[in-house]
């Protein structure tokens, strides 16, 4: 568990205003981040339910504390091949606007501050994770690509065919 | 109050388990005693092993009826209202399904429901020509 701080941070002065707070996971061999406050626990993943007709992002469902929570596998998403689930895997829990999903992950850095001007604007690509970043910033450990979550999980309900759609 | 318990077929196809409301079914049957063109398989619960059971499944729409073919029907079920929860509404929103009703937490691991004439339906829908009604 942790606290999420949110973008203004709790510094406050002139230091809060000069950093932002983001969640950081280690995927698909890179750091990336996204606004901390979106994130409400990081939890290890339980046994995985898979669901008939899933698209390959959504390899299946799994409880905590009695609620149902799917799970999302980024690097499907973007094609760049299946994010490996262990019994170490850890997820973290996020709210993006109607939606809770737990994002599945190589491993979990938690809250990082960048400073706001290290914060440049993401590769002009428009594939793969390309398309999702908003930014990228530097901390003392390196590069962070800075995520779009929410884009990033409402272009992949949008990608996804619902069943009431289907030609039949 | 205590919530009536209510009643859930379990089945399995290839090596995982499923649920679905006995309301659903009419009777288990051996797969070997239905005719060809009734058996229902390949569904996106995924591949039989053993083809062992069928459920036949009533479709209310039509009054057909139809057998799904699974490997093993392990027997019923009670559970209560405390025990079933709704898909999640992002997997809702993305499954290309419209065949899972549910989820019924048994040891605390989720089980689909499966809505059995939904599925059957798909199927036929999916491939006319190889499972005509």
């Amino acid at each position: 568990m942790f606290e999420a701080r949110g973008d203004q941070g709790s510094a406050g002065g002139a230091k809060g205003m000069q950093e932002a707070w983001y969640f950081c996971l280690r995927l698909l061999g890179g750091r990336y981040a996204f606004e901390a406050a979106l994130v409400t626990e990081v939890v290890r993943l339980g046994p995985l339910t898979r669901l008939p007709a899933a698209p390959s992002f959504l390899p299946g469902v799994f409880t905590q504390r009695g609620e149902v929570l799917p799970v999302l596998d980024i690097g499907q998403l973007v094609g760049q091949g299946a994010i490996p689930i262990r019994p170490s895997t850890r997820v973290a829990i996020v709210h993006c606007g109607p939606w809770k999903v737990a994002v599945i992950s190589d491993g979990v850095e938690g809250l990082v501050s960048l400073p706001r001007r290290s914060i440049e604007p993401p590769p002009a690509e428009s594939t793969g994770m390309a398309e999702f970043l908003s930014g990228v910033g530097r901390d003392r450990h390196g590069t962070v690509a800075i995520l779009d979550l929410p884009r990033l999980v409402e272009t992949a309900r949008a990608r996804a065919v619902p069943a009431g759609s289907q030609g039949a | 109050m205590t919530t009536p318990p209510s009643e859930l077929l379990m089945f399995q196809v290839g090596a995982r388990l499923f649920a679905s409301a006995v309301g659903d079914v009419i009777r288990i049957g051996n797969v070997r005693d239905v005719p060809a063109e009734e058996l229902v398989e390949g569904t996106t619960l995924g591949q039989t092993f053993a083809r062992e059971r069928g459920i036949v499944v009533s479709d209310q729409r039509d009054g057909s009826e139809a057998t799904l073919v699974v490997d093993q029907v392990l027997g019923i079920r009670q559970v209560t209202e405390g025990e079933i929860r709704p898909l999640p509404s992002f997997a809702a929103a993305v499954l290309q399904t419209g065949a899972v009703a549910g989820l019924v937490l048994l040891d605390e691991v989720p089980t689909l429901i499966v809505d059995l004439p939904t599925l059957i339906r798909e199927r036929r829908a999916a491939a006319p020509t190889l499972q005509p009604s």
